[in-house]
């Protein structure tokens, strides 16, 4: 009996072990781009505007900037904001799960390494969503399908020119984007 | 007064930074206060017509001025290699960005701190060419274009051609009236803008270092110690010091005393010794033996939007659209992507830079030189090797090309790309010609055969230092994929490892593992038999 108590909490222990080893990794992923970061993001863009499903670019933020204007050295970062109102809607309707107004816009992030690569970071929506009760999981698969058609690019089409903030985004600040979103 | 001022600064940098911040202070106040009103100076006070009259003018009170200016690379356009005797320089050398100033005389001049110089005819000799207002004008007012053989212009023109917007004459009285000592926006007009576009050339030098903050250039920052180009590039009878050509990599030896000789003012030992660090950090100060300051203490080139150009292929010029139109493109950020006069650009921010051996030697491919078009052609073999000991590790900007060469004379070409006559490529756009025209002018055979060959150039980095605390972390380099990954030659703990070492000593800790296992199990074994 003390060897089936003992095992069973070994068990709990070694897959509570593993679920904290690769939680981030199943929350997040990242993917490399074979483009530079601006162009990377310019391509992100222009798929957001061309992927339907009422998805609009609602800013372009530069988190590097904040840290730069006191003195700092970073790599690029830039982070695409999209929304969509089919998407949000039903999701900020409902008071159970409104907090989820937290994971809104949805972000793309696009840096460079210091291996001089660029790379792009995106949240799983799909996975997150399956916590959280069946009509957000619905919700949340279709975002993270349409998340999928965000990162798929022709490199056969010459670079589109990147979207910027008017007025430029200063300081981390998010500035207007083109369609406003959420 | 000037030592002073200098030897006032090298020693701030080390010892007290409240001197610097005063040093500063003193740079913005009253370091261009001169001691004479030249808007009070008879000889100025002329409606001139044209450079070389501004220049007599000058000649007047400045005797000596013409001709040091003659002897240095800012009117030759050239420069030997002390070691080979090779001659450099942008008169001789093929680059893989506009390629060859050669039958383009009329646009590069612009770049010239002289008058006139067309063509081959040009005589370097003539004292009123010799172009002041270039590198000494304070109102920016002063504009050279291409096209005009170094002259700026003399009356109004349209600029770019066709572009609908124009450029006014330049009133040669306010700007001999308002000269002084060369700024960052004299130095940069040509240095910041070199291979065609802002940023494209060097990638450590762009416009962006005009109004620095702390972040992109800890010297040049303006809120602080606000250097201008020539603090560094100290000058003596116009002779600048600092030269691509001739790099100083290895500089040792404590700090230097401005005034006192000194190779290379234009260097980082020159104020800050080549042991830079608080005695704490000794550590650091040895790797000053093998690593130049710049590898630390850039991370990373380009630190703007702005960017830096990366490749040039000029195979793809000429391309033209359907309807047999010029194509212009630019790419997300803005920067000139694709023209069919031009061909493709590549270009990026924030660059990591590429490691190398590097002793300041470099052996320029020079007009004529031959080619193996079977390998990517060096633009410059970069000297240096991990044994020499006047070598460090430097970080360079590779800047990737394919140009065209003679198939038949395995010379890389001079082709003739400015200008509106019926040969220039940006003209007519019609290779054949445009080489024909280049050859002829160099002097060279051209077999009539052409093609595209990969190319290099590498440029070491040594702007845009960062403030200190953004240098590069121990683990950047000292880590499997670090930032010395590719770099031979050098043992770095975290990055090397010797097989066999590594081998006896998995052995041993498997051994060791072993024996407390086969101990503990007698010893089980054992008290279990006792019991």
């Amino acid at each position: 009996m003390l060897k089936i108590i003992a095992g069973f909490i070994s068990g709990i222990v070694v897959v509570a072990l593993l679920a904290y080893s690769y939680m981030g990794s199943l929350m997040f992923w990242e993917v490399e781009s074979a483009f530079g970061v601006e162009e990377t993001v310019a391509r992100i863009q222009q798929n957001v505007q061309n992927v339907g499903n009422g998805w609009t670019l609602s800013g372009l933020r530069n988190p590097g900037k904040a840290v730069e204007s006191s003195g700092g050295n970073v790599l690029p970062v830039m982070m695409v904001e999209a929304c969509s109102t089919k998407y949000s809607g039903p999701i900020l309707k409902d008071d159970s799960v409104r907090f989820l107004s937290i994971l809104m816009p949805c972000k793309i992030s696009v840096y460079k390494k210091n291996d001089g690569k660029t790379y792009i970071g995106m949240m799983n929506a799909g996975l997150m969503g399956k916590m959280f009760g069946p009509m957000v999981g619905d919700i949340m698969a279709k975002v993270a399908e349409d998340q999928k058609k965000f990162i798929v690019f022709d490199p056969s089409q010459p670079a589109p020119p990147m979207i910027k903030p008017a007025p430029p985004g200063v300081g981390g600040s998010a500035g207007a984007g083109a369609g406003g979103g959420c | 007064m000037a030592a002073l001022v200098v030897a006032f600064n090298a020693s701030a940098l080390q010892v007290k930074p409240d001197i610097a911040a005063a040093q500063a202070a003193y740079n913005g106040k009253e370091a261009n206060v001169s001691t004479a009103d030249h808007s009070k100076f008879k000889e100025l006070q002329k409606n001139f017509r044209t450079g070389p009259e501004v220049t007599q003018a000058c000649l007047i009170c400045h005797t000596e001025a013409a001709r040091q200016v003659q002897h240095t690379k800012h009117w030759t356009w050239q420069s030997a290699d002390p070691k080979t005797g090779q001659m450099r320089g942008k008169k001789n050398i093929i680059n893989n960005y506009c390629t060859s100033v050669v039958s383009n005389e009329k646009d590069c001049m612009a770049c010239h701190a002289g008058y006139g110089w067309k063509d081959q005819s040009f005589d370097f000799s003539v004292e009123k060419n010799v172009d002041c207002l270039v590198c000494h004008d304070t109102t920016g007012t002063y504009r050279k274009l291409p096209g005009y053989a170094g002259h700026p212009v003399y009356k109004r023109v349209e600029f770019p051609r066709g572009s609908g917007k124009f450029v006014e004459a330049v009133d040669l009285k306010k700007v001999a009236q308002n000269i002084g000592k060369p700024s960052r926006t004299n130095c940069g007009a040509c240095h910041f803008f070199g291979g065609g576009a802002n940023g494209a050339k060097h990638g450590d030098l762009d416009s962006s270092l005009q109004h620095p903050g702390k972040y992109l250039d800890v010297h040049m920052n303006e809120q602080g110690l606000n250097f201008s180009c020539t603090t560094c590039h100290a000058t003596s009878s116009h002779q600048v010091s600092g030269s691509r050509y001739n790099v100083a990599a290895a500089v040792t030896g404590a700090a230097s005393i401005r005034g006192k000789v000194d190779a290379s003012p234009a260097s980082c030992q020159s104020c800050h010794g080549n042991k830079p660090h608080p005695e704490s950090m000794d550590r650091l100060n040895q790797h000053t033996e093998k690593i130049a300051c710049q590898t630390c203490h850039i991370p990373e080139y380009a630190r703007n939007d702005i960017g830096t150009e990366l490749s040039w292929d000029w195979s793809k010029a000429t391309t033209m659209d359907e309807n047999g139109k010029r194509i212009v493109r630019k790419d997300s950020a803005g920067r000139r992507a694709f023209d069919s006069q031009k061909g493709e650009w590549k270009w990026e921010s924030h660059v990591i830079p590429e490691y190398r051996w590097f002793n300041g030697d470099s052996v320029y491919k020079v007009i004529g030189d031959k080619i193996d078009p079977m390998q990517t052609v060096q633009l410059n073999v970069v000297g240096g090797s991990p044994d020499d000991p006047d070598s460090r590790i430097w970080p360079t900007k590779v800047h990737r090309g394919r140009q065209p060469y003679d198939t038949v004379n395995l010379t890389l070409t001079v082709q003739h790309t400015g200008g509106e006559d019926g040969t220039a490529l940006w003209h007519n756009y019609d290779w054949q010609k445009a080489i024909g025209t280049g050859m002829k002018a160099a002097g060279i055979p051209y077999s009539g055969k052409f093609d595209f060959v990969d190319t290099e150039l590498t440029w070491p980095i040594t702007h845009m230092v960062a403030p200190k605390e953004d240098a590069l972390t121990c683990v950047q380099c000292h880590s499997k994929n670090g930032r010395l990954k590719g770099v031979p030659g050098i043992y770095m703990p975290s990055r090397d490892g010797n097989q066999w070492l590594d081998m006896i000593g998995w052995t041993a800790a498997l051994l060791t593992l072993l024996g407390v296992l086969a101990h503990g199990g007698i010893r089980i074994l054992t008290s279990k038999k006792e019991g």
